[in-house]
């Protein structure tokens, strides 16, 4: 599992500037191993279905 | 109105994820996250045109589910709780040994705090979010969302009873050493 997010990149930058909530930080740790997990959580069906649903119930447009 | 576009379906598809962990962190249930995020879908599907393309999609949301959530809470009657809270009371957690902090242990902690501390320290500590951008999602000022952060961040450690100075101290190296040789 090694996922390049924005919050990686933002933590590098915190990490070298002291940020309290940087990669030095246990409580900084944790929360992106807490985020990170809910993240990678798969999407259930329900989404894609519904955004299928909401383009299929927009007003039909001038194909022309 | 002009018909959405498949790039701005494309990228509601790939925000997915991320508004899910927003909602989950907010809710701090799973159900009432996904009911959220459908409702961001659908109020974001239907101003798509307040959008301006180019700008940051993912804090777009942020704000829509954000306030979701928020104007949902007060149509339930429930009090938003305030940061003055009675929290710190509720001290169930064991004190992290030795660096090995649980992370169910730090699901409860995070639940503990109060509804603006919370998402203030998830968005600048974990979704990756600056300042600017975190007081912009929860419409105030930077020096709150900071304050908020500061005050999440020591009620954390107060909760987790994790000193503020022990991360470069012996304490994490020595763990380290004794947890490597438990045999």
């Amino acid at each position: 599992m090694n996922k390049e997010t924005l919050a990686g990149a933002a933590d590098r930058r915190r990490a070298n500037s002291g940020d309290p909530l940087g990669a030095n930080s246990e409580i900084g740790r944790k929360l992106k191993q807490y985020y990170d997990e809910l993240v990678s959580d798969n999407v259930p069906d329900r989404f894609a279905q519904l955004l299928r649903q909401l383009e299929q119930a927009e007003p039909a447009q001038k194909k022309d | 109105m002009a018909a959405v576009s498949e790039g701005f379906k494309t990228d509601l598809l790939g925000s997915i994820p991320s508004l899910r962990a927003f909602a989950v962190s907010l809710t701090q249930n799973a159900d009432k996250a996904d009911d959220l995020v459908q409702e961001t879908l659908v109020k974001a599907w239907d101003k798509h045109e307040s959008f301006q393309p180019g700008t940051n999609l993912k804090a777009w949301l942020f704000t829509i589910l954000r306030n979701e959530f928020y104007s949902q809470m007060r149509k339930r009657g429930r009090e938003v709780q305030d940061s003055d809270g009675i929290m710190t009371a509720r001290l169930a957690v064991h004190p992290a040994q030795h660096g090995q902090l649980d992370l169910k242990d730090f699901r409860g902690a995070l639940e503990q705090l109060p509804e603006d501390q919370r998402e203030a320290i998830i968005l600048i500590g974990a979704s990756g979010f600056s300042y600017e951008e975190a007081a912009e999602i929860c419409g105030c000022a930077v020096g709150t969302i900071k304050s908020r952060v500061s005050r999440a961040r020591t009620r954390l450690q107060e909760i987790l009873k994790i000193s503020g100075e022990d991360e470069y101290g012996p304490d994490a190296i020595s763990s380290q050493v004794t947890g490597s040789n438990a045999a």
